[in-house]
Order: structure tokens, then C-alpha cells, then sequence
């Protein structure tokens, strides 16, 4: 192809060609968000048992991750993909990017369209304990009330546009009111002052009140408490934040691995998706990407219990998400950002 | 004049350019870099896109007030940077004071530093927890100060660097014939400066527009930019044919911006001997107070939030310092290292042969802009497409790298190339060296000053890692940058902490990289230690 010719001619030219990609025996590629991360050890460890090379891809989170394997269907970028969650499976199963993949074994949480799921969390309001004690007020009770005087411009929160805890929680919100009654809510919630950050980090570091900003009350992960025990600086016995899950106001996601269509070393690649779900990688994922583990066998880090699990919760419509997400994020900008209906 | 001796006829030009054998490969490699990795990729989203494309994107009024908003803040922003920039430039080119240099050397900070990271340096003092008794958080004048914090030192470091090429014997005359500071001032000192004040200001532009930068941070989503709709048209929504419609619209502002510049910049050029303006000690009470305001005024808007965050790094305690040592920092610091000098390696190359080309026209210079006029995210993405089996790979990575920073080199060298008269290499060839031989011996020491400083410029953004999240990475490539987004993209005050360390770390190591690349050379010194002589020989035609 006249393009695969260009470029590395180009390098050559530009005295790069030392630096491209050698080719490799056995490599299995792995598509993932930015959040990946395990102990080196255990990828060592999975290396040394399938023979094969990991090189793992990191592709921006998980919104566009899909993205980015939903336009390379045509040459596969990686074999094998981790960090598709029930918002996006429908939309990747749509696309035809995946090959499905049905391991044995049982597992708590599971996902459709031959994604096999491999952790579970929830995204849901954090609120800063030291103001609520400072400022003597009481933790709203429901969505509705945080559209109150009582709770004018408390609420931060990421923008569902380009980020997926954001879009996770307005799913979460459309799903148990209902639209009409959900972008109603968001209406008043835009003029109660809820501000819109860009991402999570941005959300949590510079206007969670608890660090930079000026905001008691965060859209973040239920497992939020319990790392900032696990990451105080001093041994803490209580976190500083806590879980306020409302009911509307909690997702829950479910992460899954996937065989990318198209994609080469099939044993290796299935292999490394048995390997996500074995007790090793579900004991170490809770600490290193704060998910709960789908396998029943790996207990639970005991710095979970500052982590208040929500109880009653039910799984995303994968379904739903795929064929109205969209539509929900533009009107969510319109009503929000752009002040309409 | 005779042509061939006037330095802006087109034979003048050539001279420098007469490589006869190797112009064509000169001519071809700027080229060919910015269609492989710009023209190509995005061509190729926009066909992906094409059956979509519609311009009633454009038609939707709250985009258009994005349009509209977005160019508000630019224009804002670069009439509040010239206004501040120039005279704290002109106190910074003419007085010396004990750490000038490094305070020049400083000034490229900001540049270096994560927006989020400088977002918590900008609260620090002036957010809701704050130790300045004022929260500027959600208000206007946050969002301006953060625009000023990163783009002050591009008009400045330029300021400082015109001013100081002006010609001392034209200004001397202007005084000695009576002018008044003042009127040497308009009549000298300004034409003078003009030219790397625009190309600044250009650059100041391009970046405000396409939001890069803080306003966005602090401001929250309110405040947004058209790049963010154009990210999220792409990255999320996967919608090519608005976004291409989108990016096209923003490109033509972007590209009439970078026009613009190369129009006044050709137009001001002007060659001409330059004996480089030595900075003295401030003499009266009146110099050193404006010395002072001008320092003050400095670390007002752009010292403050590094402050804050080497503060916050230093009070860290030892639990956090200790990361310093992990492996994984080790790692990433030799990455940054690493990554740095192959990327500055590549832009070097292409950025001294687009300027040696920039002279012929107006297109090629206005092509230096070319990658901060186009859409990083449908770069990036446009690379996914075209080029599939290599986007995991580190070449692609770091041919983005080269990609953002080899304008500054560019720039500055096409700048001293306007400056250069073209009589000196005429006089080394008619001499009998080659124009290999008479570029390499004769306007090369000339033009080094200009490709250090473009140099200086270019390492900013590669150890910054301008819109690096947008393409992909490997966690083996984890560079300090990449490790502090990491540190901040999980909940804790040990993860906070440890940021904030690394880029205090970050800063040191960029400090370095710039120390080192404009370390003066014996020459420089040399030249330096003659002009700051007391002028007693020069007094004796008057005496």
C-alpha cells in the first residue's frame, strides 16, 4: 500500500528508522485505557506462561479507546482489548469489532455480546466529610435536593462529553427518571451552579473542596474513600471523603476484555483474558485500578471497607446506553452548557 | 542597489540557498515531514468523514459563540500580553542585575508545566484555600490570569531578545542628535522589535484560540473552546463529518492568522548589521524602581504558581521526596531525557530547512504555523487511520514530538535569515568557498544565537508534551509528564503529593536542558565582556 510504503521512507529520510518496530516472533498487542495498571511482576509472570510478548497500548480512556478500535476495523490495531464497560460494549458489538469470547469459570458481574467482564465499580457522588462538619450541613438525600438553595453551587462534576465517569453518571440519572424528568433536573441543576470540568482529575484536584477547589460535592468512584486511605500521607484509620449514593445518582460499571476481530494470536489472546480473571490479577486490580473483582474466589482488599459498596444497584442498559447515549450527551450540553431545553 | 547585492531581491535570497545539488532534498524534507505527518493524516479523516460532511455544524448558534469566544480571548489575551510584555521586555533587554540569565532562562517555565498541574499552582495562592486572601476560582479574572501565566513569557523572551538586537550605533546617533528616550524609542527601538514581537503574538494566537492552556481549567466548561467540541465530536461522539466541518472552519482562522504573521513579518524584515545592545546597571532611582516593578510584576503572573507548586513540592515531606527514587521516576525521567534529545535531533534537522526555504514565499513561511493551525485530535486520529500498524510505535510518537516543536526553530532561524545581510556570504563565495562551505563558516555563527534560542523553545514543548494524551502510548514509554497525569488521575493526598514532587522534578530537569542549550559560547562571552567595558574608547571622537 502506497501509505504503509510512505512513512517509512519518511523516517528513513528523517533518521528515525533505527526506532521503528522490530518485528517480533510472538506479541500479543493489548489494547487499554489509561487506567491499566498491574505489578510488573504478574505481566512477567503471564509472559513467561504464554511464551508471548505483551506490548500493552495505552489509547486515552475508554470512550475513545473504542473509538479508536471502531475506526481501525479495517486493520486491527491490537489482538486483544481491556476496559470495554457496559456503556460502551453495545456500541463496539455494533461496530462488529469483537470476537466473542465465552471463558469458563464463573464470575459476579458479566457482560453482553461476548465481552468477558473482569472487575466492577461504581460511579457516584463523594462528598468532603470536613466541610459538611465545618459548614453544620446536612447530606442531601436525594438528586433533587442538590437542585435546592441549600446546595447552590456545591456540585462538580466532569463533563459527560468527554469524559466516562461524567457520562456514567448522567446515564445513571437518565435511567431512573426517565429523560424528560432527567434533563428537567439538570435544568434546575445547571441554575443551582453545578460546574462542569473537563475530566476527572480536573474535577477532583482543582474544584473538589477537599483539594484545590471550592466544592463539597464531587461525581467520582465508590472506591474513591477508600484510596485516599490507601494514598494518605498519614495512616489514616478514617477517610477523608465519603460515598453519598443517591438513589439516580449511582452507576454501575462493569469493565470487560474483548477479542478484537481481525486480530492475530488467538491462543495468546485468550489466554490473557483467562489470565485478567485469575485470583492473582482480581486480588492486585483492586489496589492498582480500584474495581471490584468479578471472580468470586479473590477476596477483598480489607482497605475496601472505607469504600461504602452500593447496594441495590442495577447494571447499566448496555442497550439503552448504545442507542441514546449520544442523544443524551447533546441534549446534557444544551441544557447544561449551553442553558436551552 | 543591484539586485543581486539588495538582500530582498529574490537573488539575494537565493544565496543563501544556492545548495545546488542538496536544495532539492532541502526543499523536499520540511515538506515531506509536514504531509506524512499533518497534510496525509488529516486528509485522510476528513475523507473518512467526507460523505457527512455538512457545514450546518456551523449554523448552530451556541458553536458559533464558541467561534466567536474563542477569538474574544485571543485578542484579549494578546493585547494584554504586549501591553504588559513590552515594557517589562524592555526593562529585562536593557538593565542588568545579578541573575539576568538565569532569570531569562526561568522566563521558558511555564511553558514546560502541565495545564493541570499549573491550574493547582494558580489556586494555590488565589483559589478557595488559597493563601492570598481573594478567590479568584469561576471568575473571569483567573481565566485572563491563566492565559497571561503561559503566554507572558513567549512576548517576553521575544521582547527581550528584539530589544536587544537593536542597532547601538542607530540608537546612539538617535540620542546623540537629540531624540528624547521616548522618541528613540518609537523611531528605533520599535521597528526593531516589531518583528519578533508579531511572531509571538502570532504564536500567542494560535495557541489561545485552539485552547491550549488554563482558561479552560479554571474556568470549567463554561469557557470552553471549539477544540473541545472537536475533541469530543471525534473521540467520543466518532461524528468525522461535523468535526471535519468544524476543524475546517477553525483552520481557516488559524491559517489566516498564520498568514498574517508571515505577510508582516516579510514586510518588517529588515537586514542589517546588529551590534547586540549590552544591558547596563540601572543608573538612577527611577531605573531601578522600574527594574523592580518589572521583576515584581514577573513573578506576579508567572513565577507565583510555579512558586506554589515547588512550595507545596518542598513541604511535601520525605514520604513523598521518596519518589523521587522509585524506578518508575527513574525510568521516566530517562524517557523524558531520551525523548527529548531525539525529538530536538528531528526538528532541528526539518526546522533549519523550512527556514532556509521560508524566504521564497509566503506560503512556506506561513507553513511553520502549520501545526498549531491544524486540529490535534484529527491529527491523531487521522494517523490511526492512515498509518495503522505504526501508531503504537515510538517513531510516530516522537515524529509528533519534532511535529509541535520544530516551529520555534523554524521561526527564529527564518528571523535571523531576514536579519542577515546578504553580503557576507556573497563576500566568503566571490572568495571562492563553497555555498556549503560559505553557509556552514559564515552564517551559520551568525544564525546559531536564533536556532539556540528556537532550540530553547522547542525542548519547552517537548519535555511539556503538547497534546501528548492524544495519541497512543506504551507504558514502557512513561515519560515525567506522562507520570504525573498518572499521579493525578487517582484519588489521594500521597498521589497529590508525589505530583507535585515530580514536577518540581520536572522543572529542574527543564531548567537544565535550557541552561545547557544556551549556554554562552566563548564568543558570546567574549562579545559580552567587550560591550559591558566601560566605553572609553568610543568617547574619544567627542572628546
Amino acid at each position: 500500500m502506497f501509505t504503509q510504503r510512505l512513512l517509512p521512507l519518511a523516517l528513513v529520510a528523517t533518521g528515525l528508522a533505527p526506532l521503528a518496530p522490530l518485528a517480533h516472533a510472538a506479541e500479543l498487542r493489548v489494547l487499554t485505557h489509561d487506567s491499566f495498571e498491574l505489578p510488573k511482576p504478574l505481566i512477567a509472570q503471564f509472559e513467561k506462561q504464554s511464551g508471548v510478548k505483551l506490548s500493552i497500548i495505552k489509547a486515552g480512556d475508554a470512550g475513545a479507546m473504542v473509538n479508536k478500535l471502531i475506526l481501525t476495523k479495517a486493520n486491527p490495531i491490537a489482538d486483544v482489548a481491556y476496559g470495554i464497560d457496559n456503556s460502551l460494549v453495545g456500541k463496539a458489538a455494533a461496530a462488529g469489532v469483537i470476537e466473542p469470547y465465552a471463558p469458563a469459570g464463573k464470575a459476579v458481574q458479566n457482560l453482553p455480546n461476548g465481552v468477558v467482564s473482569v472487575d466492577y465499580g461504581y460511579v457516584t457522588l463523594n462528598i468532603d466529610k470536613a466541610w459538611f462538619a465545618k459548614h453544620g450541613k446536612p447530606l442531601p438525600t436525594s438528586l433533587d435536593a442538590l437542585t435546592t438553595p441549600v446546595y447552590k453551587d456545591l456540585l462538580v462534576m466532569p463533563n459527560p462529553a468527554t469524559s466516562s465517569p461524567g457520562l456514567a453518571f448522567l446515564s445513571a440519572n437518565v435511567q431512573s427518571m426517565g429523560e424528560d424528568k432527567a434533563f428537567a433536573f439538570w435544568g434546575k441543576l445547571r441554575d443551582n451552579g453545578v460546574k462542569v470540568a473537563k475530566g476527572w482529575s480536573e474535577a477532583y484536584y482543582t474544584d473538589f473542596s477537599r483539594n484545590g477547589g471550592s466544592r463539597p460535592i464531587v461525581v467520582s468512584y465508590a472506591t474513591s474513600p477508600a484510596a485516599e486511605v490507601f494514598y494518605s500521607k498519614t495512616k489514616l484509620t478514617e477517610s477523608p471523603t465519603a460515598n453519598l449514593n443517591l438513589p439516580g445518582g449511582v452507576f454501575q460499571q462493569v469493565e470487560g476484555a474483548a477479542l478484537i476481530k481481525g486480530g492475530g494470536e488467538r491462543v495468546a489472546a485468550r489466554q490473557f483474558i483467562d489470565y485478567l480473571r485469575s485470583v492473582p490479577v482480581q486480588q492486585a486490580l483492586q489496589t492498582t485500578m480500584w474495581m471490584y473483582p468479578v471472580n468470586p474466589a479473590a477476596a477483598i482488599d480489607p482497605v475496601f471497607r472505607h469504600a461504602d459498596k452500593p447496594a441495590g444497584v442495577k447494571p447499566a442498559d448496555s442497550q439503552a446506553i448504545a442507542a441514546r447515549g449520544q442523544q443524551w450527551v447533546a441534549r446534557w450540553t444544551r441544557v447544561v452548557l449551553k442553558g436551552g431545553q | 542597489m543591484g539586485g543581486a547585492l539588495d538582500p530582498r531581491s529574490a537573488q539575494g535570497r537565493a544565496v543563501i540557498n544556492r545548495f545546488d545539488p542538496k536544495r532539492m532534498a532541502l526543499t523536499l524534507l520540511p515538506l515531506a515531514f509536514l504531509a506524512v505527518v499533518v497534510v496525509a493524516p488529516l486528509s485522510r479523516l476528513l475523507a473518512e468523514g467526507w460523505d457527512h460532511l455538512s457545514a450546518n455544524i456551523l449554523t448552530d448558534a451556541y458553536l458559533r459563540w464558541r467561534i466567536v469566544w474563542s477569538l474574544i480571548q485571543a485578542a484579549v489575551t494578546c493585547m494584554l500580553t504586549l501591553l504588559l510584555g513590552l515594557p517589562l521586555a524592555w526593562a529585562l533587554a536593557r538593565f542588568d542585575f545579578a541573575g539576568r540569565t538565569l532569570v531569562l532562562r526561568l522566563l521558558m517555565l511555564p511553558f514546560v508545566m502541565p495545564t493541570l498541574v499549573a491550574g493547582l499552582g494558580v489556586l494555590a495562592p488565589a483559589g478557595p484555600h488559597g493563601v492570598l486572601p481573594i478567590n479568584g476560582q469561576d471568575t473571569p479574572w483567573l481565566l485572563l490570569y491563566g492565559n497571561l501565566f503561559y503566554n507572558l513569557p513567549l512576548v517576553l523572551r521575544a521582547g527581550v531578545d528584539g530589544f536587544a538586537a537593536v542597532p547601538a550605533s542607530r540608537l546612539a546617533a538617535a540620542r546623540s542628535l537629540g531624540a528624547t528616550p521616548w522618541r528613540a524609542f518609537w523611531r528605533v527601538e520599535w521597528p526593531a522589535v516589531r518583528p519578533w514581537l508579531a511572531s509571538a503574538l502570532c504564536l500567542v494566537f494560535l495557541y489561545c484560540f485552539s485552547g491550549f492552556g488554563l482558561a479552560l481549567l479554571l474556568g470549567g466548561q463554561r469557557y470552553a473552546t471549539v477544540d473541545v467540541e472537536i475533541y469530543s465530536l471525534v473521540a467520543y461522539e466518532l461524528n468525522l463529518g461535523d468535526a471535519g466541518a468544524l476543524a475546517l472552519a477553525m483552520m481557516a482562522i488559524t491559517g489566516a492568522a498564520a498568514l498574517g504573521y508571515a505577510w508582516v513579518e516579510k514586510r518588517l524584515a529588515a537586514p542589517g548589521r546588529v551590534e547586540p545592545i549590552a544591558p547596563r546597571r540601572p543608573a538612577t532611582l527611577a531605573e531601578w524602581s522600574w527594574l523592580a516593578v518589572a521583576l515584581a510584576m514577573l513573578i506576579a503572573f508567572s513565577g507565583a504558581p510555579l512558586l506554589a507548586v515547588l512550595g507545596c513540592a518542598l513541604a511535601a515531606g520525605p514520604e513523598a521526596w521518596a519518589v523521587l527514587v522509585e524506578p518508575d521516576t527513574l525510568a521516566a525521567l530517562a524517557n523524558s531525557g531520551r525523548f527529548s534529545l531525539i525529538a530536538l535531533a528531528l526538528a532541528s534537522v526539518v526546522g533549519v530547512a523550512h527556514a532556509l526555504i521560508a524566504s521564497r514565499s509566503l506560503w512556506l513561511r506561513g507553513a511553520v504555523f502549520l501545526p498549531f493551525v491544524v486540529s490535534p485530535v484529527c491529527v491523531a486520529f487521522g494517523l490511526l487511520l492512515l498509518y495503522p500498524s505504526w501508531t503504537a510505535s515510538l517513531a510516530l510518537l516522537l515524529s509528533a514530538y519534532a511535529l509541535f516543536a520544530y516551529p520555534f526553530i523554524a521561526k527564529a532561524i527564518a528571523a535571523a535569515l531576514d536579519a542577515l545581510p546578504a553580503s557576507q556570504p556573497q563576500a566568503a563565495q566571490s572568495l571562492g568557498a563553497t555555498p556549503w562551505r560559505a553557509f556552514w563558516r559564515v552564517s551559520w555563527p551568525w544564525l546559531l544565537p536564533a536556532f539556540r534560542r528556537g532550540l530553547a523553545f522547542a525542548a519547552a514543548t517537548t519535555v511539556g508534551e503538547f497534546a501528548v494524551t492524544l495519541f497512543l502510548s506504551r507504558p514502557e514509554w512513561m515519560t515525567l509528564t506522562t507520570l504525573i497525569y498518572q499521579r493525578l488521575g487517582r484519588p489521594g493526598a500521597a498521589n497529590l503529593a508525589e505530583a507535585l514532587v515530580l514536577s518540581a522534578l520536572l522543572m529542574l530537569f527543564a531548567l537544565a536542558a535550557f541552561v545547557l542549550i544556551e549556554w554562552p559560547t566563548p564568543l558570546e562571552r567574549a562579545r559580552r565582556a567587550l560591550a559591558t567595558r566601560p566605553p572609553a574608547a568610543t568617547e574619544l571622537p567627542h572628546a
